[in-house]
């Protein structure tokens, strides 16, 4: 009995991903902005294992010197301090990790969710995926917002709540895609002559449908990141985020609003920092979609 | 064509049947409670408040005081909670300033999207096209609370212009061209940064699908006959191009109407998106359910329009 | 194809243009202000019906659109608004067995008086078996030392209060009817609150009442609470004489009728009114003519005088009309006696009035004001710094640059609120005196005023503010003393323990503090909190909750370790509902769980009292006490900032001598808001009402 799975032949000598790695290689853009993206998880692996062993560098974050509040960039702090006098510098390195960890987590949560749903949906069909993209239709009317608002008040600001509800109504577009590719994959030979035999569902759609759909959901992976980021920032900035002291990217600008007339570091800086943190996912993942992508192998 | 309407609509009802069950159930489990006054004052007795709770059915049971609310609302009876008025007349006075941001907003996205995605596609793989493929990142990626402050500030700096409501008070104009005026930037600027997502999405968009369709093999055909580079490229590709896009307005309607809370706050703009807030915060059920229930409809029947239109205009689509 | 090509660069460009050109237009067109005032605020105003409203952004709408009968002047001093003259009495009944010892009672007490002013006596008189005494206020002691000189024993007298859980209807009368027949002096009943007088003072007839009340509502929730009064029963009386003449916005004549309708609206089931508890002693409202009213208290109650600043409501546009209707018709667009008209309100941007120019005290000078909400506090400053609005409640930290700049005038005015750290007393860790004392000490108050409030503020002395009249200056403030709080908290029991954190019985020093998100300033104390804590060994974690989830979580329900807060105050003295022990349930305002038998007593006298210097006393003893029991750190008294520009209006008002007086814009006592209809601005001199 024949158990093992008949690969889709390969024409060319690479491997499908060895010339996407070439192509991404190409992009120099995309090179760049993946290296961001590395520096930036460095920076804050970093500091929050600085952070975690209780050693303040470049200063603690946490400690206030109301003597030197409200000071402009100088010597001693590159971009100011905020009006408690904490150093805004010390502050940004270590909410980095904050902003990542939400990005990374959030996207993993409605990873988990969107593929789930969207595999079942695809790969059933009929009244299942009817059923199933209602459902989703319903929660994407939903201004997410408001949705996102509500639920980080009913469970109460943390950060794993924040990336919990971040996830939770993110995964709707995911879903629709994944379902899309396994609407297609579900009539492509390979997955026609596993069915004929004898293999089951969840076999079928995590061996053969899912490896195959991997390309794009990496791809929506890595551009869900800025959006989270993003999301949490806005969350922030109204007081829903995560709880002070813990800086955050958000809330050093959502406290620094008050005093923007009288101390442009305070959300000059930070807002920077979200700018090019998402700015480097973006790209990256854009760099990524080009590379992964079918169609334009045939150029 | 009737069926499949028929069928839509059929859905569509049960959609928001679920939504409205959905936001109530999360806003009324949401801690906290109604009350027009501060809860910590100190002359608001215990018989005010239970008065005040019996009049919204806040002293029934989940599930009633959900019928006492659907079935206000069908009836146009409902109140809100925060100031005893119509909620569907509250939701009706900040439609038309809410549509018209939003209008703009669309209205800005599509343009400045067409041109520059046109402008990506028409320079695939050259520097101008990665130079506007960054910017269309740059642009996804800005904080919109951000921008909003670093241009009130800007503007206020450099031009002592504040952007509040929808035009100066106060002032006397000299004539309809100066009051024209005056409510086209009270638009426009709020609109601008509304747009600003939207300009990158469609930009990237457009230049995808153009640069996609010129690869078809019809396109091929068409230069292989010697047609003008330029005949094919605006008559052929961007028509086809374009049809798409009737779809993503639909889908852009809960995003524009939703995310405009913040922009709406730092403008003083009477939007929707500040009822919106402002119910979520006084946990005014009434209103919260109201316009979640009139966003999704509005947002269905946009759905419904998009794919009826794309049917018209493209015969290749068959509605089922 | 070079028309499509046309539209695409064309569209956007065309779309570029007309905004650029919108600009710049804005910025050259001349700017023709109106004669009018730019009042900004963060809120929107939810009614203006003033008997609904509780938020200030409505009640500073109202306030130029309604009056009342008494207000306060620059110096915060009561006098006549509507009312053009008012009355303080007092009504006291003693009650005999036969009407003949009323006689010899009434002769006695004749000869036994020296001199009736000295007594507050005006008249008396008999009344069948009662000896009526017309005295005017204080007076209630006096009538006191008044039976002593009778000679012939007054009846006593028994009053039973009752509240049940519903409304009382007239079970009381029922009762009163059925056992009592002709010794039911009094029967009064107030939505859940009733109470009956009878002569004597029988056991028995208590008991039947209670069994009676029970059968009626059920064991559960009636309170019967017996007082033996003094042997009289004491009705203070406050006449007002209105103001003849005065017409509403839309001509009708405003009479005593209006008063009497206003009073029967806060009392309206229907109505959510928010100023319910301020009429709750009143027995009746009369009016005796048109421009008469008589309000009788069942007993003395000392705020009373200012409920009656409440702004008086039109009978004849709303007598006629349910109340769940005035939402949609009446609360959208009042009408008023006040000194501005209502004119339009255009929802989330602006309520305008207009000069009203029928005012009884002469039309103001202003065409109108214009109330505008800006959600945002920096879109707030912004619009002040562009001169959209004309005044701007400055943010500490802002002050200094505009009181350096020549353009503007910077007022400082102190306010009625103080900040806070309560301490929740049912922790076991904040139930000693000892703890709380050194808590007090640990915590730099002085660096909190110099730096989070940039000197605009005074270091708080407990539950009354300087500005107030029964503020007592001579309640020393705990200094800032991190070495006598660790002495404190050795002597205590809570030793270091091995991370630096204290311990006690094996539990560590370490509590939450908690706030609303939101809030510059509560943020900040709660970090210095913090750090201050920190530095003698006890750990706090803060925690910040939105407003809604805040209060119904966690203070209400008396969740909490410690909370900061603060209470902005009207200029009443009462302040049973914030520390009298009855007020500690969840829900109530005494939060933290104070009690003391000490406080409840002085609480509950100072509302029966109406001697100046007495309440005054008993004010100083109750903020001495509550300072030294440290329920809160009492942080600070924040004083109010704000800013205008300089050129923008003079104030012309009438003087003692009937004058114009011109003068620039102050500030008083009682802020600006109460004289605004005489700003002007100087560039339409010589227009408007003179």
């Amino acid at each position: 009995m024949i158990t093992t799975t008949p690969e889709p032949i390969e024409l060319a000598s690479a491997s499908p991903a060895g010339r996407s790695l070439r192509r991404f290689r190409a992009n120099k853009i995309g090179v760049f902005a993946l290296g961001m993206v590395i520096v930036l998880g460095v920076v804050g692996l970093v500091f929050f294992i600085l952070g975690q062993l209780g050693i303040p560098w470049p200063m603690d974050p946490n400690a206030t010197n109301l003597e030197r509040k409200l000071m402009p960039p100088n010597s001693v702090n590159w971009l100011g301090t905020d009006n408690l006098g904490r150093d805004v510098f010390s502050r940004l390195l270590n909410g980095a990790y904050i902003s990542l960890t939400v990005g990374f987590v959030a996207v993993f949560v409605s990873l988990s969710i969107g593929v789930t749903v969207g595999a079942v949906a695809g790969y059933f069909g009929k009244w299942v995926d009817n059923l199933i993209m209602r459902v989703v239709d319903a929660i994407m009317c939903f201004p997410s917002f408001f949705l996102i608002l509500t639920a980080v008040a009913l469970v109460g600001p943390s950060i794993f709540n924040i990336i919990i509800v971040i996830g939770l109504v993110s995964w709707t577009g995911t879903a629709r895609l994944v379902r899309a590719e396994f609407l297609t994959l579900r009539e492509s030979a390979y997955v026609q002559a596993a069915r004929a035999l004898g293999q089951r569902g969840p076999k079928i759609i995590f061996r053969h449908i899912l490896p195959n759909a991997a390309a794009p959901i990496l791809v929506t992976a890595v551009l869900g990141v800025p959006e989270a980021i993003l999301a949490e920032a806005g969350l922030s900035f109204l007081g829903f985020g995560v709880q002070p002291p813990q800086a955050t990217w958000g809330n050093i600008i959502a406290d620094g609003k008050t005093y923007i007339l009288d101390a442009w570091w305070l959300i000059l800086f930070p807002g920077l920092a979200i700018l090019i943190a998402a700015l480097s996912f973006y790209l990256t993942g854009d760099a990524l979609r080009q590379a992964v992508e079918t169609r334009s192998e045939r150029q | 064509m009737t069926a499949f309407i028929f069928r839509r609509l059929l859905i569509s009802v049960v959609l928001l049947f679920f939504i409205s069950l959905i936001s109530f159930f999360i806003i009324t489990l949401t801690p906290g409670s109604p009350y027009p006054w501060g809860e910590l004052n100190p002359k608001v007795s215990e018989e005010v408040k239970r008065v005040f709770r019996a009049k919204f059915h806040l002293d029934r049971p989940l599930h009633e005081q959900y019928g006492f609310i659907m079935r206000d609302l069908f009836t146009g009876e409902l109140r809100s909670i925060k100031d005893e008025r119509p909620v569907l007349e509250k939701i009706a006075e900040r439609l038309p300033a809410t549509l018209v941001l939003n209008f703009g907003a669309l209205a800005l996205s599509l343009s400045f999207g067409l041109l520059l995605g046109v402008y990506g596609a028409r320079h695939a793989g050259r520097p101008p096209d990665m130079i506007t493929s960054v910017l269309a990142f740059v642009f996804i990626a800005l904080p919109g609370f951000w921008v909003s402050y670093l241009l009130a500030i800007a503007l206020v700096n450099y031009a002592a212009i504040p952007i509040l409501g929808t035009h100066t008070i106060g002032v006397t104009f000299a004539n309809g061209l100066e009051v024209f005026l005056d409510r086209w930037w009270h638009v426009m600027l709020p609109a601008s940064i509304l747009a600003i997502g939207g300009i990158a999405v469609q930009s990237r968009f457009i230049r995808a699908s153009m640069i996609e369709t010129l690869r078809e093999d019809y396109i091929r055909t068409a230069r292989a006959k010697g047609l003008d580079e330029n005949a094919i490229f605006y008559r052929h590709a961007l028509r086809n191009s374009v049809r798409p896009l009737i779809t993503g307005i639909g889908m852009l309607l809960p995003a524009l109407i939703g995310g405009a809370v913040i922009i709406e706050n730092i403008f003083a703009y009477p939007g929707m998106g500040r009822l919106g807030y402002e119910a979520v915060l006084e946990r005014d059920y009434p209103t919260l359910v109201a316009l979640n229930f009139v966003t999704a409809a509005l947002v269905l029947v946009g759905n419904l329009v998009a794919d009826v239109l794309y049917a018209v205009v493209d015969p290749r689509v068959r509605l089922e | 194809m070079p028309r499509v090509r046309t539209l695409i660069v064309g569209i956007p460009l065309l779309l570029a243009v007309v905004t650029g050109v919108s600009l710049w237009t804005v910025a050259r067109v001349s700017v023709d202000k109106k004669n009018e005032m730019y009042i900004g605020s963060i809120g929107e105003p939810t009614t203006l019906n003033p008997v609904q409203a509780a938020d200030a952004a409505s009640s500073s709408v109202t306030g130029m659109i309604f009056n009342g009968l008494l207000k306060y002047n620059a110096d915060l001093e009561i006098v006549g608004d509507l009312a053009a003259e008012w009355d303080l009495s007092q009504r006291s009944t003693f009650f005999f067995a036969t009407p003949e010892e009323a006689v010899v009672a009434a002769a006695n007490m004749e000869a036994g008086i020296a001199d009736r002013a000295e007594l507050h006596l005006r008249r008396y008189m008999v009344e069948g078996n009662r000896l009526v005494l017309e005295l005017s206020l204080p007076g209630v002691t006096d009538s006191q030392k008044l039976a002593e000189k009778f000679g012939v024993a007054p009846l006593p007298v028994h009053t039973v209060s009752v509240a049940a859980p519903q409304a009382m209807g007239d079970a009381l009368e029922q009762f009163a009817a059925e056992d009592l027949a002709s010794r039911a002096v009094r029967v009064w009943s107030n939505g859940n609150l009733g109470e009956l007088v009878f002569l004597g003072n029988e056991v028995a007839t208590l008991e039947r009442l209670r069994v009676y009340l029970g059968s009626k509502f059920g064991e559960v929730g009636v309170l019967i609470e017996p007082v033996l009064a003094p042997p009289f029963l004491a009705e203070p009386e406050v006449t007002f004489q209105l103001h003849e003449g005065v017409r509403w916005h839309d001509g009708a004549p405003f009479t005593s009728r209006d008063v009497r309708f206003t009073y029967d609206a806060i009392m309206d089931d229907r109505v959510a009114s928010p100023r319910k508890p301020d009429y709750e002693l009143v027995l009746s409202v009369e009016t005796p003519d048109e421009f008469t009213v008589r309000v009788v208290y069942r007993r003395p109650f000392s705020p009373a005088l200012e409920s009656w600043m409440m702004s008086v409501l039109p009978a004849h546009l709303l007598a006629g009309v349910a109340p769940d209707q005035w939402p949609l018709t009446f609360n959208r667009a009042p009408v008023g006696t006040g000194s501005f008209k209502f004119a339009e309100w255009k929802t989330n941007q602006f309520v305008r009035v207009v000069r009203n120019d029928d005012y009884f005290r002469g039309p103001p000078h202003l065409d109108g004001i214009v109330f505008r909400t800006l959600p945002d506090p920096l879109t707030l400053r912004l619009a002040f710094e562009t001169r959209q609005v004309d005044f701007w409640a400055a943010d500490p930290w802002a002050v200094g640059s505009f009181r350096e700049d020549e353009r503007f005038t910077v007022f400082t005015s102190p306010s009625n609120s103080y900040n806070y750290v309560g301490w929740n007393l049912r922790r076991p860790m904040f139930q000693d005196p000892l703890v709380r004392r050194a808590l007090a000490h640990a915590v730099n108050i002085d660096q909190m005023i110099r730096y989070v409030l940039y000197g605009y503020g005074t270091q708080s002395t407990g539950i009354f503010t300087p500005e107030m009249w029964f503020f007592d200056p001579n309640v020393p403030p705990i200094p800032y003393d991190p070495e006598r709080a660790k002495e404190l908290l050795d002597e205590a029991g809570w030793a270091a323990g091995s991370d630096g954190i204290r311990v006690k019985d094996g539990q560590r020093f370490a509590f939450t503090l908690i706030t609303n998100n939101g809030n510059v300033i509560r943020s900040d104390i709660s970090t210095l909190v913090q750090e201050n804590l920190r530095a003698v060994g006890i750990e706090v974690t803060v925690e910040m909750y939105e407003w809604a989830v805040f209060l119904k979580r966690f203070v209400n329900q008396g969740e909490f370790d410690a909370i900061v807060l603060g209470w902005a105050l009207g200029q009443g003295f009462d302040q049973f509902q914030i520390w009298h022990s009855t007020q500690t349930e969840p829900e109530r305002l005494n939060m933290v769980g104070y009690q003391s038998k000490e406080a409840d007593r002085l609480l509950e006298s100072i509302r029966e009292e109406f001697d100046r210097e007495k309440i005054i006393a008993m004010c100083g003893e109750l903020q001495r006490l509550i300072y030294g029991d440290q329920p809160y750190l009492f942080l600070f008294v924040p004083e109010g900032t704000s800013v205008m520009w300089k050129d923008t209006f003079r104030v012309k008002r009438p003087g003692p001598d009937g004058r114009w007086i011109d003068e620039p814009v102050t500030m008083t006592k009682a802020g600006w808001s109460h004289y605004l209809e005489w700003f002007y601005r100087p560039e339409y001199a010589g227009e408007g009402g003179e």
